[in-house]
């Protein structure tokens, strides 16, 4: 039986030359896929998991939004708050309920206080920003054997979600105000991240300089110039493959749908705070709304990471954080209006903390393992807190949650595939290793797992 | 078809007959190979370019295709044995544009296209072959290669180069290149350096700062120091896992040799860089060194059994034993006086997974597909054709004999770069179409039955659109010369200086050699790069680009959609593809001059651009 490439998979049967113990044609499958010939001249592989089965996750999102405090925001100048001769006047300690909260550096999340968890006994393993930032954008050791292979979670998100879309225009993962980073590592590069850096004018070359008249025709050449080849099965998959990405990218030319997502005015930027960051928080609230595929969005915001003059005003600690506040603040509430906040999760943490106590010689803070996150979303019950520090914020007191230790990296990747609905105990066999890869690291081991408290 | 069958076919015999260095005669093969070449030639010319149908679209028995040196009897013997066809030779345009991309990273001239097609010497691909060899571009091109594999990166996430680092680093590689410094001297002053990482007489002091490992003690560095050593000169990033944990029950599917190693024997290969010390020099800030790296030996010092923390699992004495002292795993050696890693260094160029390694790692960079995948997954207990393993295990690559005579002749001619990429491209495998014709099928796969094609890096894109423009941009970059064309790069984050530059090439993949690989993975932004970035649309206008307006001020179309294709995709345009392009020129009227620069936009943008075929 011929699939939609000519291929006859009926005559596979038996190869030799990739054989292993036990594992014929499979194993065979996964060679040929990671050789760029075989990559090319073969069609998209069905993937062959071994789930546990034996979790339930919880399914409450079908969205998720992190957003990664590049550089390592000062958690006791956030969400861990801890007050002391240093804090500086505009942070307008307050609290809300039981919380202690920097009302005058974040006053609209306080404002949505109700739907926030603070995630306090967080800690990270590395205090060195390339491997801790990779750390928590792919959940595990990236100094590791397997890591070398490692797809963000976005890309996990999107090859177990990014099918459910009947049409979708974007793909499932899109990475807001960075150009590169991460990718999809092993998994297939429909799951690779979708960069954007929203202004508000429009996705960025979906116009055309020389005009949309033009633009016509000269597309209308290239279809009739190229059909031949991009029809043609004797140069192996890779054609078809281009003209598949060129079809997708001809659609979100000059497209409305399109537009309406990413072409914003000075009010909305306004509204939310006048920067990147505020922008980006604009695009992912539109991309949800508009319902165009994606599912996981992540944002960068940076540089968190002051080691000098961290508290002087409208720069520093300060303006980011302000702009962080009116980004996500307003992105809470109007997706709350929206009804879209309970099916998505929202996740913002950087990749390590900062040192506590009074400043350094510099007037900043230094690196620190000890951090804190926020939570928001998916029916995440908000107004409270899970787990504490010690006096100085720089060490987990209470751990708050069911495995009695520091949250992790990793529990947090699990946390958020649980929410998204994905079994993180998952261990997918089309890894080109052939070693087995698990969504979570120690999947076998339960050594990882979501904070289901953020729930309870 | 034409190619009568008896009178071309390869005599065995001959072959046998020559004597240890596995060269054949090249009158005898190039005589016959000329007179087919020409068969073809006249076919191809009448399907007029790659991507017209032959008038006879069946694929060739590969009895046919004649055979070169031992790669062609290799591969074509095994295709024969197998009784599956083979892609016939390619064309003349198609190995042109492709030797060019492959030897030095951009396609050739218009009016080389041409003296090319026009000439009738039988051994003009040998010549062209020999001049790109030679051409400074080839230099630029293997430099980037040298520079991947050796990890050459300002910032990486484990430590901080600096600028003056990755230059020296940098310029140590490419007067490596440029003066056919032998490979295997090459890998022995990476890894035995010893010198300071901003002197480029001493640039190779850089590798060995790959393997720094923060967060952890000190044998995470000495571990990393041998993984990366291992992987990137024998193939066998399985010390990655074994350094965490011995191979039985984990790597039993995956590796024979790595089934049976244990992580004792893997903590002795790391001990060989347990003496390694590499420390910033004690100066002032404002001195130049300050933020360099110098790499030395303590005389003393073993690896210790002694951690409870870091990125590896704990490590324990074994019995009495508290400390580690060297043992070379694949023979027992233990190194006498001096050096550790130099000691390292002479045991690893010596093994038989040095050639094999770097035999593999270049034959996927020309052939699309290595002989063994993934490459640095290599398993030294499958790869003997002498030694097979035992069943159910199958010998590893592809081709075992072949890799082997690869391996072998890699040595004998000196493991010089030049000689060896000349080996595998004057093979007839190498020339074979990537067209096939006739039923392909999965199984075919590691037969090399054809050319596989790449996606060009972002670097040959870029360079390509330069090039065929005429409209060329100075980049600066840190401590380096100024240059327009991105394969000269040291690293592929930069040109930083020039985002512009950069955000075109992104979607191109490039990586950072760091926590993103290079990848031949295609995208929509790809796409919309090509549609529509100004990198692009700035070039394809006659105000900007003097070759456009040459062309658009031609009188006759046919010329113009001729150049047009030979500047931009390397070929003359198929009958459908000239038919096409007339009808629309023949449209433009007043407006000729915009559907020019629509007709260069186009191509371009077609499929085919994107491609080394």
């Amino acid at each position: 039986m011929k699939d939609r490439f000519g291929f006859d998979w009926s005559g596979t049967a038996g190869t030799q030359f990739w054989r292993r113990p036990q594992l014929g044609r499979r194993m065979f499958f996964r060679h040929a896929a990671s050789a760029v010939g075989g990559y090319f001249l073969l069609p998209t592989l069905a993937t062959e998991k071994v789930a546990s089965a034996a979790v339930t996750p919880r399914g409450t999102a079908k969205n998720c939004i992190f957003v990664l405090m590049l550089g390592g925001p000062s958690q006791i100048d956030t969400f861990d708050l801890k007050e002391g001769a240093w804090t500086p006047a505009d942070l307008a300690p307050t609290s809300i309920g039981e919380i202690r909260w920097p009302r005058g550096l974040m006053p609209k999340l306080a404002d949505q206080m109700d739907s926030l968890a603070l995630l306090r006994s967080v800690r990270s393993w590395a205090a060195v920003h390339g491997l801790a930032q990779a750390w928590v954008q792919i959940g595990r050791n990236p100094i590791a054997a397997s890591s070398r292979i490692a797809p963000h979670i976005g890309s996990v998100a999107s090859i177990e979600l990014g099918g459910r879309h009947p049409n979708p225009v974007l793909p499932a993962f899109v990475s807001l105000n960075v150009g590169s980073g991460i990718g999809p590592g092993f998994l297939p590069p429909d799951n690779a991240p979708f960069f954007i850096t929203p202004n508000g004018s429009g996705l960025g070359n979906t116009t055309h300089r020389d005009g949309a008249e033009r633009f016509d025709r000269r597309y209308g050449l290239l279809l009739e110039m190229d059909r031949e080849l991009r029809e043609t099965p004797e140069l192996g998959a890779a054609p078809l493959q281009t003209a598949s990405y060129n079809l997708a990218a001809r659609r979100l030319i000059y497209n409305s749908e399109v537009d309406r997502v990413f072409l914003f005015d000075q009010n909305e930027r306004s509204r939310y705070g006048s920067s990147g960051f505020g922008n980006a928080c604009i695009a992912a609230r539109n991309m949800l709304r508009a319902n165009i595929g994606v599912r996981f969005i992540q944002i960068t915001q940076g540089n968190w990471d002051q080691h000098e003059n961290i508290y002087t005003p409208n720069a520093g600690h300060l303006l980011l954080g302000r702009q962080f506040d009116s980004g996500l603040g307003t992105l809470i509430a109007d997706l709350k209006n929206d009804g879209l906040l309970e099916e998505t999760l929202i996740v913002a943490m950087g990749e390590f903390g900062r040192t506590t106590g009074a400043l350094n010689a510099l007037r900043g803070r230094d690196h620190l393992l000890q951090q804190a996150a926020l939570v928001a979303g998916a029916r995440v019950r908000g107004a409270r807190v899970i787990g504490s520090t010690n006096q100085a914020g720089s060490a987990t007191l209470e751990p708050g949650w069911s495995r009695n230790r520091d949250i992790r990296a990793e529990d947090i990747e699990a946390t958020i595939y649980s929410a998204l609905g994905i079994d993180w105990t998952t261990i997918r066999r089309d890894d080109p290793l052939g070693r087995g890869f698990e969504y979570v690291p120690f999947a076998d081991r339960d050594q990882y797992g979501p904070v289901d408290e953020l729930w309870a | 078809m034409g190619v009568a069958g008896g009178a071309f076919l390869l005599a065995p015999a001959l072959v046998a007959q020559s004597n240890c260095t596995f060269r054949v005669d090249p009158d005898e093969y190039l005589g016959r190979e000329a007179r087919i070449r020409r068969e073809l030639f006249e076919q191809t010319r009448l399907a007029r370019g790659w991507a017209g149908r032959a008038a006879d679209a069946r694929a060739v028995a590969a009895g046919e295709i004649p055979r070169r040196n031992f790669i062609d009897e290799e591969i074509f013997g095994k295709l024969e044995r197998l009784n599956v066809p083979s892609a016939r030779p390619a064309a003349d345009e198609e190995f042109f544009r492709r030797i060019h991309f492959d030897l030095t990273g951009h396609p050739p001239e218009p009016a080389e296209i041409r003296e090319f097609l026009v000439n009738d010497s039988p051994s003009k691909r040998n010549e062209v072959i020999d001049r790109l060899l030679y051409a400074p571009q080839f230099v630029d091109r293997w430099t980037m290669w040298l520079g991947d594999l050796l990890q050459n990166v300002t910032f990486p996430s484990n430590f901080d180069r600096q600028y003056d680092g990755r230059n020296a680093y940098y310029d140590w590689m490419r007067l490596a290149i440029g003066q056919e410094k032998s490979l295997k001297d090459l890998a022995y002053e990476a890894v035995s350096a010893i010198g300071n990482s901003y002197r480029k007489e001493e640039g190779g002091a850089n590798f060995p700062l790959n393997g720094i490992t923060p967060m952890g003690p000190i044998q995470d560095t000495y571990d990393n120091m041998l993984n990366r050593a291992a992987t990137t000169f024998l193939g066998l990033s399985h010390y990655d896992c074994l350094l965490c944990h011995g191979g039985r029950g984990r790597l039993d599917q995956v590796s024979l040799w790595g089934a049976t190693s244990t992580r004792l024997e893997a903590q002795r290969m790391a001990a060989f860089f347990s003496r390694a010390r590499m420390i910033k020099p004690r100066v002032a800030a404002s001195e130049f060194f300050y933020n360099s790296y110098d790499v030395t030996e303590a005389p003393t010092g073993a690896y210790d059994m002694n951690t409870v923390s870091g990125n590896r699992p704990n490590r324990e004495p074994v019995g009495q034993v508290r400390s580690l002292t060297p043992v070379w795993q694949f023979s027992g050696a233990t190194p006498g006086d001096g050096n550790w890693r130099s000691w390292f260094a002479s045991y690893m160029v010596d093994d038989p997974m040095f050639a094999r390694n770097f035999a593999n790692r270049l034959w996927k960079e020309l052939f699309g597909m290595a002989l063994v995948e993934p490459i640095d997954s290599l398993d030294p207990a499958r790869l003997d054709p002498a030694n097979p393993p035992p069943e159910p295990w199958k010998m590893q690559a592809t081709h075992p004999e072949l890799l082997e005579r690869l391996a072998h002749q890699f040595r004998e001619d000196g493991y010089n770069l030049r000689e060896f990429v000349r080996l595998l491209v004057q093979s007839s495998a190498y020339q074979l179409s990537s067209r096939y014709d006739g039923e392909w099928k999965i199984d075919y796969l590691p037969l090399f039955a054809r050319h596989y094609p790449r996606r060009l890096e972002g670097e040959e894109v870029h360079d390509a659109i330069v090039k065929a423009t005429g409209v060329a941009t100075n980049y600066t970059i840190r401590g380096l010369e100024t240059t327009s064309w991105a394969i000269k790069m040291p690293e592929p984050v930069e040109p930083r200086s020039n985002g512009a530059a950069v955000g075109f090439m992104l979607p191109f993949l490039r990586g950072n050699r760091d926590t993103q690989p290079r990848l031949q993975d295609g995208s929509i932004l790809q796409q919309l790069n090509l549609m529509n970035d100004n990198f692009v649309l700035s070039r394809v206008k006659v105000t900007a680009s003097a070759p456009l307006r040459a062309i658009a001020a031609m009188p006759e179309n046919e010329t113009v959609v001729e150049e047009l294709f030979l500047r931009i995709l390397s070929r003359r345009p198929s009958e459908a593809e000239r038919g096409v392009s007339l009808r629309f020129l023949e449209k433009s009227g007043a407006a000729r001059t915009a559907y020019v620069e629509d007709l260069a936009w186009v191509l371009f943008n077609k499929v085919d651009f994107l491609f080394n075929y």
